[in-house]
């Protein structure tokens, strides 16, 4: 391995003086280490900056029912620091901390025993959790972490958690690099998810926010859990409510430990680097981390549909519509035609929902077509639109359906294909542009795909899709049994 | 290939062996770095032959090319009774086609390319931008310049922004946020055109003539700055350029109205939104600076330190500590050309609502009251300091930036001085800068959410004006 790092090293130097622009498969450097952490680095030297991300292969689809949301509330946790850093004194803090875990269990179990339970003895604990908090507190140095980015010039410091995956990420200058390794190496070594249960809170309101108080996107959590009865991707990954209120500290330390380990873990590093000394950096710093159990796939296999799906939410809100098909996963050869398909019908204004729905019969104000809420295990090709007043939902669908007939009837024209690959090529230009975009695409890719190659093959891949792939594919996915359809209707409205 | 792979053999080991000078893993509290000196790279400001300046930044990474107008134009100058008639301009400048090539073939050759021209107008800027891979830049910087100076407006395309307009007005409810944003600029803007929003009276009364005359005034090559970054080469572009852009004959000498600021009027309001929802969102704030104050360097740090960063006295208290809110946070915005404002806002359960509201308010107070700490004013001065340069990190932007300190009149070396300004602000230039601009007494106060559930009611905070929510639904087929 080390050998073959060494010469794509030498390749690199050769040929970015020789050629105008480097390919990516030119540019990255892949290096693996022996605890089974795999790195991927781009020097670019446009600005003297760089971004890291560390991208996990857990999501919300590897949680059991009782942990629904975990992954999201752990990603939270995980800023809160370690054994020595986020905190003044930690074995002082380390009694209290076990006393709030205790605490908070047994509220939890009191909770659950609902009107049975004594309310006496809930008070009692609310009280106790409360005055243990504030004592932890006066041990804690708030938000550490953030804080040491910050001063030292880092920007974009954030997690973020999908069905998928976990991520961190964050853009320092690039002579601050080490203290990215510090900071990382220690926060999966040491982490310590003090003020567990405040968090707790901030998530319901993140909640709150995100899905409760918004119409749309409460149709979104409600179309997708009715999209998957058997798979986990249909949970939603904030978790649900009730799941969050029964999430514990000893709940998020063991999913920790299942799961973050270096052999489940993928690094990008793209910018202003010497990829030598920073595969030395990493390998210092990570590389005495012992690995884990690799993650495990997910097993369960969502039923075929049989039927149509119909799901309405009644909101204080103007109806809007989503129609959604079940689809592969992602780099199966089915996909790559359903991204050509997804753009015929939904990239821009020569797109045909676009010219059909929104120029020619106006019956809609918007309309995309894109995938979610995953890409390795199998997930939904999706159309969404806002009608237009007075159209009606119904317009709007049937509007859709006919251009999904259409594409199993007739070839798409070879103009149509042709548009698809100068858009990929320009594509291939744009995304090595910024630092966290191409950092973003090799792990997400890396991790979903296989290999962050994904993209380098995928011109290949789409440049040997025929016209009648499309049709063919079509008539495959485009199936009223296959088909789900959620909608809002204005409280007071009319129901259908 | 042997010699090197030895050299990364001793580089690996050097590295593993403990050595007192550096040490195996550093503590990252105490951690030093190596220095890096960042200069802004600089772009080239040229006058085209037309009078026009074009401000250029060759990088050859990608063989892309982007380039932009910014145009002296904006809402502020539309008629109240037209109110969304300059964002519909900019819009269908686009949408509608250009002289010669109608709305579906321009759609249709620029898509081909995989080349994009876009227009928008907003407040006080107008801009057309457009990327293209360097192959395609000629024919690029054609149906730019079209969408520039010579639109079509054609009549569909009039038709289908300004449906799209007023169906937007029909949905303006739907999403809490969007109210609660909306409603505090109102307010605080109130009798101003940057208080001012599109009603279904004013989408209806738009016509394509008033786009054409719209676009008429102001898109004039005497009127506008151009950038372009990316992949070319000097010469042969500004020959383009200047082929491209000629000086209109016969046209009236340029004049624009002098458009008033907001008056400096400092008064408190309770506006209340109800929304059947669980969760409270909450707006406060009032008019704030312009660029021309000598207090902008003293307020950014201030706001930093307030509610400007994840460590912020506001995001530390009532999301870290207190666990109320997932968002919450203010801004200080510097007006470039208008007095800009401040504003606070976050989202709690409705249950929380008063309490919420009350933290906010004494934090915010707080700033008025004592000086910032030593730890906070260094955190802040050091984040902006250190963090400058991601402000530059691709050609497009930098030379965007640099034309945009020209269109708004900014000292040619404020971008220079930056950072040294940050650094020499004091505890005492914050306490004075809050003192002199936060009023929390006058606060424009907007909440959306269900009274019914909250802790306390909002007479608490002052006398209370509801707002109508409902929608004129629009006639027709």
């Amino acid at each position: 391995m080390m050998k073959k790092t060494v010469i794509t090293v030498l390749l690199l130097l050769l040929t970015t003086s020789l050629l105008h622009a480097a390919s990516l498969e030119e540019k990255v450097v892949e290096h693996t280490m022996k605890n089974g952490m795999k790195l991927l680095l781009v020097e670019r030297h446009t600005s003297p900056t760089v971004s890291a991300w560390i991208r996990f292969r857990v999501g919300s689809a590897n949680e059991r029912s009782d942990e629904r949301g975990i992954a999201h509330l752990l990603e939270h946790l995980l800023f809160k620091g370690t054994t020595t850093l986020g905190t003044k004194d930690y074995a002082a803090e380390k009694p209290l901390l076990d006393q709030i875990e205790q605490t908070a269990q047994a509220l939890i179990a009191e909770k659950a025993k609902k009107e049975a339970g004594n309310s006496a003895k809930r008070e009692e604990l609310e009280a106790r959790l409360k005055t243990l908090e504030a004592e932890a507190s006066k041990y804690v140095i708030k938000d550490e972490f953030f804080d040491l980015y910050a001063k030292n010039g880092g920007v974009g410091y954030n997690a973020f958690t999908s069905r998928d995956g976990t991520t961190y990420l964050i853009s320092v200058p690039s002579n601050k690099l080490e203290l990215w390794a510090a900071i990382e190496a220690d926060r999966l070594q040491n982490a310590v998810l003090r003020e567990f249960y405040t968090e707790r809170s901030v998530v319901m309101e993140e909640r709150r926010r995100s899905y409760d108080a918004d119409p749309e996107s409460k149709l979104w959590e409600t179309f997708v859990a009715s999209a998957f009865l058997a798979h986990p991707y249909g949970q939603p990954t904030i978790g649900w409510m009730s799941d969050i209120e029964n999430l514990t500290r000893t709940k998020a330390e063991n999913f920790f430990h299942s799961y973050y380990a270096p052999n489940n873990a993928i690094i990008a590093i793209v910018g202003d680097i010497d990829t030598k000394a920073t595969i030395a950096l990493v390998e210092r710093y990570f590389g005495d981390l012992t690995p884990g159990k690799p993650v495990q796939p997910v097993t369960t296999v969502e039923p075929k549909q049989g039927g149509e799906r119909r799901i309405e939410l009644i909101a204080e809100a103007e109806p809007t519509v989503i129609i959604g098909y079940h689809k592969p996963p992602i780099a199966t050869p089915d996909d790559y035609v359903l991204d050509m398909i997804s753009m015929i019908l939904g990239s821009g204004r020569t797109s045909r929902l676009y010219k059909k729905l929104v120029v020619e019969k106006q019956l809609a104000t918007d309309v995309g077509v894109f995938d979610a809420p995953g890409s390795r295990y199998p997930a939904l090709f999706l159309v969404n639109a806002t009608p237009r007043a007075p159209h009606s939902i119904k317009e709007v669908e049937d509007a859709i359906y006919g251009e999904l007939e259409l594409l199993k009837k007739e070839p798409v024209s070879q103009r149509d294909l042709e548009r698809i690959l100068n858009k990929n090529e320009y594509e291939e230009a744009r995304r090595m542009g910024t630092n966290g975009g191409l950092a973003r695409n090799l792990t997400e890719y890396e991790a979903t795909a296989g290999s962050w190659r994904y993209m380098t093959e995928y011109r290949k891949k789409i440049q040997g899709i025929t016209p009648a792939d499309i049709q063919r594919v079509a008539r495959d996915y485009f199936t009223r049994e296959n088909r789900l359809v959620g909608f809002i209707t204005k409280k007071g409205g009319d129901l259908k | 290939m042997r010699s090197l792979l030895l050299a990364v053999a001793l580089l690996v080991m050097a590295s593993v062996l403990p050595c007192a000078a550096a040490p195996l893993k550093a503590n990252p509290r105490t951690l030093t770095f190596p220095p890096l000196r960042y200069e802004i790279p600089k772009s080239e400001r040229v006058v085209l032959e037309c009078g026009m300046p074009v401000y250029l930044l060759r990088d050859t990474e990608l063989p892309i090319i982007s380039l932009s107008a910014m145009i002296r134009t904006g809402s502020v100058y539309e008629a109240a009774d037209k109110t969304g008639l300059a964002s519909l301009t900019g819009g269908t400048m686009r949408s509608g086609g250009i002289e010669g090539i109608a709305p579906e073939a321009l759609n249709d050759e620029l898509e081909f390319m995989a080349s994009a021209v876009e227009s928008h107008i907003m407040e006080d800027m107008g801009t057309v931008s457009a990327t293209t891979l360097s192959k395609n830049f000629s024919r690029t910087l054609q149906l730019f310049a079209g969408v520039l100076l010579q639109p079509a407006f054609d009549e569909k395309q009039v038709d289908i922004a300004r449906k799209q307009l007023i169906e937007g007005i029909r949905r303006q409810n739907d999403d809490p946020k969007q109210i609660g944003g909306r409603e505090i600029e109102r307010a605080i803007y109130a009798g101003h055109p940057l208080g001012e929003v599109a009603t279904m009276a004013s989408a209806r009364s738009i016509t394509r003539q008033d786009m054409v005359t719209f676009h008429r005034r102001f898109y004039r090559t005497d009127n506008m700055i151009l950038t372009v970054a990316g992949d070319f080469d000097r010469d042969s572009l500004l020959k383009e350029l200047n082929a491209t852009f000629k000086k209109t004959a016969g046209l009236p000498t340029l004049a624009l109205p002098e458009i008033p600021q907001p008056r400096q009027e400092f008064s408190a309001e309770v506006l209340y939104g109800k929304k059947e929802v669980n969760q409270t969102v909450i707006r406060m704030g009032h008019l704030g600076v312009t660029k021309e104050s000598p207090d902008i360097y003293a307020l950014r740090v201030m706001n930093y330190i307030l509610g400007g960063s994840f460590t912020s006295r506001l995001t530390t208290e009532v999301r870290t500590n207190q666990g109320l809110a997932y968002n919450v946070g203010s801004s200080f915005d510097i007006g470039r050309r208008f007095t800009g404002s401040f504003t606070a806002e976050t989202e709690t359960k409705a249950e929380s609502t008063g309490k919420a509201i009350k933290l906010m308010v004494d934090i915010i107070s707080g700033m008025t009251k004592t000086a910032v700490t030593d730890q906070e004013l260094k955190a802040a001065r050091d984040y902006i300091v250190n963090s400058f340069m991601f402000g530059f990190t691709n050609p497009s932007s930098i030379v965007t930036q640099q034309a945009r300190l020209e269109y708004y009149g900014y000292a040619p070396d404020y971008l220079d001085t930056y950072r040294d300004r940050i650094a020499a602000v004091t505890k005492e230039d914050v306490l004075k800068a809050a003192q002199k601009h936060l009023h929390p007494e006058a606060f424009k106060l907007v909440v959306v959410g269900e009274q019914a559930k909250f802790d306390q009611p909002l007479k608490n905070f002052g006398p209370v004006r509801e707002l109508d929510l409902k929608i004129e639904q629009p006639a027709g087929k």
